[in-house]
């Protein structure tokens, strides 16, 4: 018996019991993806990368982080000196974890695009949505475990937020706590969330939306449905098959993303005061904010609507309100599919009102952020409501205006003129 | 037509995006002098660790950086850092270089607790940590009759003022270069070899990407015919 | 990686390229796996921890134990009167090494006192059996045993870690890596100073 032959063996045994030869042709071989993928469709295996970084550095990094109010800054800096390449791990995880919101937030946009989000991906948009914002509660709870100082303070802002929620929110804040300050109870839960719990959802999650994804098929930059026109063998005419040719190309991103990356991490690891901000040199000190305390990069576009409200009105707190706006702006993103109301689904087809507000949606996002990060004086306070508004107007007003453009013909192939 | 159109639109997004991004990358609120340290300048930071133990240990600690890390990365054989360095409490070559003083002592004597020294750098950045040290001036108002620059009211004695008179401005300078590079070492030790060692991983990704790119091109050269 | 390529495709360039590329992904995840396998030796922390110990032995009386821990471990120190020596000498025959054969201690201890200095032996104290620590006997001339008894399995070992013959421990004491700095000190834990 060739060794050929045993394998083939070895493979039909598995098969027999396990539907591994199915499985490989439904989502790999067999699984037909459109042919005219471009630059955005990238970054959704660069976001599994990423992950798999993240997990991967995150378990070594569980066996030498100590989680306690004593002992976590100094574990750090254990693992940053005494263990063997300690560093390396160390700066591929912390350096992961903002490459993780880039790639994400790209994805995002190209959701935004091409209209990946619009029927029949509604579900897949939801799971992603759901996978967001785990990952930056994910992010959260990853950034308070150094215990530095900026740990520690943001640590404290965020669940001084909680506190604000009416009637249950100081009971809350104490509870989520563990203890009336920030400390080794609270270091020791959320290194088990960090490191467990929300790992495990995340993994469901991101196996729902792939499986999702299978089910429906890819959407592309076109927004063209490729199913549509299929030929004898019930193949899309459009399509071709994701193994071996998206499988094969898609390394080229992977690898120049992997140059990016390992840049980082050798020679701009701090990401210049973004990634490591650097009043989280300093333990945490329970007598000293830092002078400037804003989150790490990828929360400041949510930190800037929560700080834009400083009236108290409708008898609530200013407090409460930037609360109500911060969760009402991740909320509103579950709801995209059913805001949009347009025949078509990519922005190549849209109308220039649709062109236009998610321009201004993403210009007011990205602004946003860079106010997040500097001082609550460093611009004129109605810069940031007004940044709010086009935020929400993208959404809000989004059935109206997609409702009554005029949109183009999409032709019926991927390659042919339109109209 | 159309698609050129939507082309520059989102050119023209990322543009704008970036804008504000690079603010970012310039705002600097104080004026810093530039240090212009050499991380990988070993005579250097031999100086600076010299200058360090003879000027700094007696008040601050370097918790974290152990003599024996300090020997092996800047070839100061062990015997001399045994008997030049190796000082205040510390007995072995694996030992963190201690201060001299009790915090206490010194939050007793200082009004503050003299903080360890090895992060300072990170924290503050070595601009900042070069200005610090070149901007004490004479101030008979000051308890300590030195004022700072950098930070109004300090509470360190000037204790490199006999250093700083005994020589030349241009000669301090430098040795306050040397110190704020040893400083930026000891913040972070593994950053020379960091910085050498990158070269080679991402020249490794580099031929991997040539290669990648090719065997994508003849898997996709049938699709495209 | 694929097989397939009938297509009119040059499938010999294909192979190639298919080839060289896993290799350098092969090499690649050899190389990200490096830092990984490399976190597990012990830290330098640990390393400092296990360094090598200093032992005044001026302070040690002549005849009794001394215990020291040396990574974890118990390390037997009896600076042996004359007496214990001959001792040695009488027990030969009811051991079952009695020339130190077996790889039990460094080059310079395999002699018939198994030490570096004659009347001092410096053993680490644990049995080759399963691991207890021997209790030490050795008090007045009649006892018809000086060594050491180990309570587990009753394994007994001579005044030089030698094993005896018809107990459950199969080798003698393991003699750890030492020197002497000056007469009256002992390092244990390395074989000679260091140069670097």
């Amino acid at each position: 018996m060739s060794l050929r032959e045993a394998a083939s063996n070895l493979v039909g045994w598995v098969d027999y019991r396990l539907p591994i030869v199915k499985t490989w042709k439904t989502h790999m071989s067999e699984y037909y993806a459109p042919k005219n993928f471009n630059f955005w469709y990238f970054f959704g295996v660069l976001a599994l990368v990423v992950f798999a970084n993240q997990v991967l550095s995150g378990i070594w990094l569980t066996m030498f982080y100590v989680p306690t109010a004593e002992e976590a800054f100094k574990s750090i800096e254990y693992i940053m000196r005494d263990v063997s390449s300690g560093w390396a791990i160390r700066y591929m995880h912390e350096v992961g974890a903002s490459f993780f919101f880039i790639v994400i937030y790209l994805h995002i946009f190209r959701g935004l695009l091409y209209g990946s989000y619009q029927r029949p991906r509604e579900l897949i948009w939801i799971f992603g949505m759901f996978i967001y914002c785990l990952m930056m509660v994910e992010g959260f709870l990853g950034y308070v475990l150094p215990y530095g100082n900026m740990s520690y303070w943001g640590a404290k802002v965020i669940l001084n937020l909680v506190g604000a929620i009416p009637i249950i929110g100081e009971g809350l804040q104490i509870w989520v706590q563990g203890d009336f300050v920030v400390g080794s109870a609270t270091l020791g839960r959320f290194f088990a969330l960090h490191v467990a719990l929300v790992p495990l959802i995340l993994i469901v999650g991101i196996f729902l939306h792939i499986v999702a994804l299978h089910q429906v098929g890819s959407n592309n930059p076109e927004g063209i449905d490729i199913k549509a026109h299929v030929d004898a063998d019930g193949n899309p005419l459009d399509g071709i098959p994701f193994h071996p040719y998206y499988t094969i190309s898609d390394l080229t991103p992977v690898v120049i993303f992997l140059i990016l990356f390992f840049a980082c991490v050798f020679y701009f690891p701090g990401g210049g005061g973004y990634f490591i901000e650097p009043p989280n040199y300093l333990p945490a000190d329970k007598l000293s904010t830092p002078e400037h305390i804003a989150p790490v990069w990828y929360f400041t576009p949510f930190y800037a609507m929560l700080r834009s409200v400083t009236i108290d009105s409708f008898g609530l707190d200013a407090k409460v309100w930037g609360l109500i706006i911060v969760s009402g702006a991740m909320l509103v993103l579950f709801f995209l599919p059913w805001l949009d109301r347009s025949a078509v689904l990519s922005m190549r087809y849209k109308g220039w009102p649709s062109k236009i507000m998610l321009m201004l949606f993403a210009v007011s996002f990205v602004f946003l952020g860079v106010l997040g990060a500097k001082p609550a004086d460093w611009a004129p306070a109605w810069v940031a409501p007004a940044l709010t508004t086009i935020y929400f107007a993208y959404f809000l007003a989004m059935p109206v205006y997609t409702k009554l453009e005029k949109t183009k013909p999409v032709p019926g192939r991927i390659g042919a003129k339109s109209g | 037509m159309d698609r050129e159109i939507f082309v520059k639109l989102w050119l023209a997004t990322a543009a704008i995006s970036l804008f504000p991004l690079c603010s970012i990358a310039s705002s600097n609120s104080q004026e810093l002098l530039q240090s212009n340290i050499d991380i990988h300048n070993k005579a250097s930071l031999r100086r600076g660790a010299r200058l360090y133990m003879n000027h700094c240990a007696a008040c601050h600690s370097a918790k974290f950086m152990r003599y024996e890390r300090l020997s092996k990365d800047l070839e100061i054989p062990p015997e001399i850092v045994m008997s030049d360095l190796v000082r205040f409490g510390a007995t072995r070559l694996s030992d963190a270089i201690p201060a001299a003083i009790d915090p206490k002592v010194g939050e007793k004597a200082f009004g503050i607790a003299p903080p360890d020294l090895t992060l300072e750098a990170k924290y503050r950045g070595t601009d900042w940590v070069y200005s610090y040290l070149l901007g004490f001036y004479k101030d008979s108002n000051a308890p300590t009759g030195y004022n700072n620059h950098l930070m109004a009211n300090v509470a360190m004695p000037w204790v490199l003022a006999s250093l700083q008179e005994a020589t030349s401005e241009a000669e301090f300078k430098d040795q306050m270069r040397d110190l704020t590079n040893f400083m930026a070492y000891m913040s972070e030790p593994i950053r020379p070899f960091r910085e050498n060692f990158g070269k080679y991983v991402l020249g490794f990704l580099m031929v991997l990407l040539v290669s990648v790119r090719l065997l994508k091109n003849e898997y996709w050269r049938s699709l495209n015919e | 990686m694929s097989k397939s390529g009938g297509d009119g495709t040059n499938s010999g360039r294909r192979m190639f390229l298919s080839g060289t590329t896993s290799t350098l992904f092969a090499m690649g995840a050899m190389g990200l796996a490096t830092p990984y396998v490399q976190s597990w030796n012990p830290s330098t922390r640990a390393r400092a921890a296990g360094a090598p110990i200093e032992i005044d032995l001026s302070k040690i009386p002549e005849g009794s134990l001394h215990v020291e821990e040396w990574r974890g471990k118990p390390i037997y120190i009896v600076k042996r009167t004359k007496t214990m020596l001959e001792s040695l000498e009488k027990a030969a025959d009811k051991l079952r090494d009695p020339d130190s054969e077996d790889e039990q201690q460094p080059h310079y201890a395999k002699n018939k006192n198994r030490s570096r200095i004659p009347a001092i032996l410096v053993v680490e104290g644990i049995c080759t059996h399963l691991g207890c620590t021997p209790k030490y006997r050795a008090g007045q001339a009649d006892d018809e045993f000086w060594g050491f008894f180990c309570p587990c399995h009753g394994s007994r070992f001579d005044l030089a870690g030698r094993v005896y013959k018809g107990v459950p421990a199969p080798t003698n004491l393991k003699v750890p890596p030492h020197y002497y700095a000056d007469e009256g000190t002992l390092i244990v834990g390395n074989e000679e100073r260091e140069t670097t």
